[in-house]
């Protein structure tokens, strides 16, 4: 056996021992691993930089740093997921620790110090727990892959996996068990020293190679060894060819997150010069909306959750953003190639594109299908912003094209007509406040709240009854607000997030004058798009306002006192959570808040709630839209029957309208109601007793 | 190809509409104007045409200087240009008054096919596109759900009760758009855009050389009777309560 030269107190083991002349073909191979990595990286960088409008996010660097770090270094988003964020941070972890600790063997090596004794017992020991790390990690990537199969590896029930998926699995695997092979044969070529214990898994490999001869041992070591080595600098080479480039392009995408409101979609600034609006082409998006494709692992979890996915459309964000980054890799060589011809000054002859990137690339469908719902945003690890890049081809669409829906069209002629998307004469605005003596600001100015009703609130005739529910829900508290009655307009995000921008400015700027006029501060909404719209969207089209949803107002006013649901509302009650206040705003906590505080009723939830809540399928200008296939709607009807609701509760006049719909789609209407908050709330104040219970009013006539 | 568009700029179908107290017209204030839907769909087959033959269309307007929006829609949806006949005579013009002036501003321009919508929502009088057609001493063909060109000539379907007529007619001829002749496009950013800057001529009765006169005069102008309250019958007896229908219909209402 070879002789140990360690002993007791000074456990250690030479560095690239029995590696015979290796130093100098083994700098050569990492030389040129590296400057292939290098290389690739630079074609890689032409690439992200030839196509797209400039647009840089390196504002705020203390903060992008954290949301790296967070979400980078510590896997904040990536671990949302359990089984997929378990195996990754397997994996990630391990190569982390593992790079630092090759780099670790190297500098003793070259710096001649060596650690022995106890740092090294520690070193090998968590060495070898993170290559099992990574090999578990791996096997799991493995297994869901390639035996689990789950739908968002794939597209409709059919799995995307490349080539390249199974090379990276297999490359880290065998660098992963060579490694240990490496180490087995080496505690077996010096007898087993009880030290190497805390190798744990090495110790266990060489508990394998009892009996062969130490030459065949150390010559086994040494192939291996080689193996190892150039399988490792193989690594690096193939980073940048591979799926393994997002160990690059996703932390940058992460250190390039949308810091603006969640939900931000750059307006159109310029409506008089500019020659194009939205995105028809490629280059019309900016370099990093393309970048975003470059980051994306397809992990899948954007599908995963997608309404429009998950009922049969066309739709899913991974495969648009994939079919982005193919369409990317396929021009943007070309157009690098055209600008390197024409040089610095030229004007580069950029070849048409022959394929259309709405038509043909994305398709026109899934431009169509999204309700805006932000489940993929939210739930994507790497921050790709897949909303904007639709509403960016929605508006190339409707605003170059005129060529959309016809049902859309007739929403947007009447938004136009009658500020409102039925179309329903602009009069009548505030006929629903006729008879509860509700102000406007005309009338008092000087009120605490603006409450701005909203086209649903103010038309529709379900809207109507929430609205006259939340004002009568004000009036009892004794808040202090007015409406803008016919004053008010169409807050316009039907028309924004349907890709009619200039629509949406123009109904933007009207409100914001007249508010801006009565000099409002604060404003209420019970419609979550006008919430949202008000609240993120306005403030750039110079309305700053303080804006509060009526979820808010209520669980306020009950926390206070000032409203006292003592009536109980006895049924098992769950609540739709809305898009455009949970995902967007982040308020979850606020209608629940208020349903808990109804004395009788049971809430429960729905499997997928809060930032997991499937939408109603009225986002994004869907309301309006015909739609074909399974409704959205009547799919989240299903699993709030599956949960035994006998009422919805909602905080939307849209998913109010939707979920109703859906309730009687399915045929349910005897067991099931839906019921804004604030009805319920109303309701259970018990001062509403005569509209609210006509079978009790009957009996007593 | 010369096509030209005759379009009317009417209130919005949903606008409230109050009498004026002296019944001399409606109360403009408040109301949201747009463009008479039937000629919309004159100058949505007006593009078509352009776009398969080529050539140009002209919108072609009478009204207060309102109604300058009206043509600046149609210009966006994709016409060269207007012609608005802007003169305080012609306001409140009746049908033939109005065809003169068209007529007038027409017989100037070159065309080959003159689109007019089959009636204007406001008035309802559905005489424009005839009588034009008769002081141009051209064809007319009315009431067209469906058209096509061909050698100079144009074959249109018009629905009339119970079957359809096809109906064959030379040009230049007069065309009036039905509902179903088309759909109406929407009009892109860059076509509102470019509207702002096609040439409108605006025209008073003087350069047109006549002399407006409304031979139909519009003597007053009086809301519908208000529609009296609904009447809710209640009780617990349904019998009782049917009884008490019955009753009210033969008495009060003389239906049955």
């Amino acid at each position: 056996m070879e002789k140990m030269v360690y002993t007791a107190g000074n456990e250690g083991r030479d560095v690239f021992w029995n590696a015979v002349n290796f130093q100098i073909p083994l700098d050569i191979f990492a030389l040129i691993a590296f400057a292939i990595l290098g290389y690739g990286l630079y074609k890689r960088w032409q690439l992200w930089t030839a196509v797209g409008k400039p647009e840089t996010r390196m504002d705020q660097r203390n903060v992008r740093i954290k949301t790296l770090l967070r979400n980078g270094l510590l896997q904040a988003s990536v671990s949302r997921d359990k089984y997929p964020g378990i195996m990754h941070g397997l994996i990630f972890f391990a190569f982390l620790v593992l790079i630092w600790g090759a780099a670790f063997d190297a500098f003793q090596f070259y710096s001649g110090i060596h650690f022995l004794g106890k740092p090294y017992l520690i070193f090998s020991f968590v060495m070898d727990v993170f290559g099992l790390a990574a090999i578990i990690g791996v096997v799991l990537a493995i297994n869901r892959r390639y035996f689990e199969k789950p739908d968002r590896l794939g597209y409709k029930g059919k799995p995307d996996n490349k080539l390249d998926d199974a090379i990276v699995l297999v490359l880290i695997l065998v660098i992963m068990v060579t490694g240990f092979i490496i180490e087995g044969l080496r505690i077996a070529a010096f007898d087993y020293p009880e030290f190497e214990k805390v190798s744990f898994v090495g110790y266990t490999t060489a508990l394998m190679f009892q009996g062969i001869s130490l030459d065949t041992l150390k010559f086994s070591h040494q192939a291996m060894w080689w193996f190892h080595a150039l399988l490792a600098m193989g690594f690096i080479a193939y980073l940048p060819f591979s799926r393994l480039v997002h160990i690059v392009t996703s932390p940058i995408n992460q250190y390039m997150k949308n810091l603006k409101p969640f939900g931000y979609v750059e307006p159109i600034r310029d409506f008089e010069n500019a020659e194009s609006f939205g995105v028809g082409k490629l280059d019309e998006f900016t370099v990093k909306q393309i970048f975003d494709s470059d980051a994306c692992t397809r992990c899948g979890r954007c599908q995963d959750g997608c309404p429009a996915y998950l009922t049969g459309k066309d739709l899913s964000p991974k495969k648009m953003v994939q079919d982005i980054k193919t369409h990317w890799l396929e021009r943007s060589p070309l157009v690098f190639a055209a600008k390197q011809a024409a040089g610095p000054e030229g004007t580069p002859e950029i070849p048409e594109p022959e394929k259309s990137l709405i038509n043909d690339v994305v398709g026109a469908n899934p431009v169509w299908d999204c309700t805006n719902c932000m489940h993929c945003m939210e739930h994507c690890p790497v921050f790709i912003e897949h909303v904007p890049k639709i509403i960016d081809m929605r508006r190339y669409k409707v605003l170059m094209e005129a060529d959309f829906a016809p049902e859309l069209q007739l929403t947007y002629r009447n938004m136009e007509n009658n500020s409102n998307p039925w179309g329903i004469g602009s009069h009548l605005r505030a006929d629903w406040a006729k008879e509860l003596g509700v102000k406007t600001m005309a009338e008092d100015p000087n009120v605490e709240y603006l409450f701005y009703v909203g086209c649903s609130g103010s038309f529709d005739d379900r809207g109507k009854k929430i609205t006259v529910a939340f004002a009568k829900l004000l009036k009892e508290a004794g808040v202090s607000f007015a409406i803008l009655g016919t004053e008010e307009g169409c807050c316009g995000d039907s028309a924004m997030r349907g890709g009619n921008e200039y629509l949406y400015q123009a109904l933007a700027q009207y409100n914001i004058e007249i508010m801006n006029g009565y000099g409002v501060k604060k404003i209420i909404t019970t419609c979550p798009h006008g919430y949202n719209a008000l609240k993120k969207d306005y403030p750039l089209l110079g309305g700053n306002y303080e804006v509060y949803h009526h979820s808010e107002i209520i669980a306020d006013l009950i926390a206070s006192g000032k409203l006292k649901p003592t009536k109980p509302v006895d049924a098992v009650i769950t609540l739709h959570d809305s898009c455009f206040l949970g995902r967007y705003n982040k308020i979850y906590d606020q209608p629940r808040k208020v349903l808990q505080a109804v004395p009788g009723l049971k809430l429960v939830e729905m499997e997928k709630c809060r930032d997991h809540s499937f939408c109603c399928g009225a986002g994004g200008a869907r309301m309006w839209m015909e739609e074909h296939g399974t409704r959205i709607n009547n799919t989240r009807t299903d699993m709030a029957i599956a949960v035994g609701a006998q009422k919805v509760a909602t905080a939307c006049p849209f998913c109010m309208t939707m979920i109703s719909d859906g309730i009687k789609d399915r045929g349910k209407e005897e067991q099931m109601s839906s019921l804004d908050i604030a009805e319920i709330v109303l309701q259970s104040l018990g001062t509403e007793s005569k509209q609210e219970e006509p079978a009790a009013e009957q009996k007593t006539a | 190809m010369n096509i030209i568009a005759c379009v009317k700029q009417v209130p919005d179908t949903e606008a409230l509409i109050k009498a004026k107290p002296d019944g001399s017209g409606i109360v403009e204030e408040g109301i949201k104007w747009v463009m008479n839907p039937y000629d919309e769909f004159g100058v949505e087959e007006a593009l078509k045409m352009k776009e398969k033959f080529g050539g140009d269309v002209t919108i072609i307007t009478v009204g207060p200087p309102r109604v300058m929006e009206t043509i600046r829609t149609a210009l966006a949806m994709g016409a060269e240009k207007g012609i608005h006949i802007d003169d305080p005579s012609l306001y409140g013009a009746d049908a033939y008054a109005t065809a003169t002036a068209l007529a007038a501003a027409i017989k100037g321009i070159p065309y080959d096919i003159i689109f007019c919508g089959q009636r204007a929502i406001d008035d309802d009088s559905g005489q424009v596109g005839a009588v034009l057609a008769e002081l141009l001493g051209i064809p007319q063909v009315t009431i067209v759900t469906k058209l096509e060109v061909a050698d100079k000539a144009v074959k249109v379907v018009r629905p009339i009760e119970g079957a359809q007529l096809v109906i064959q007619s030379p040009m230049p001829c007069v065309v009036t758009a039905q509902k179903g002749l088309n759909e109406p496009r929407y009009a892109s950013l860059p076509g509102i855009m470019k509207a702002k800057k096609k040439p409108v001529e605006v025209k008073n009765a003087a350069a047109l050389g006549i002399t407006a006169e409304s031979k139909a005069k519009v003597v007053k102008t009086v809301p519908p009777p208000a529609r009296p309250p609904g009447k809710i019958i209640e009780g617990d007896d349904p019998a009782l309560k049917a009884a008490t229908v019955c009753k009210l219909l033969r008495e009060e209402a003389k239906v049955i």
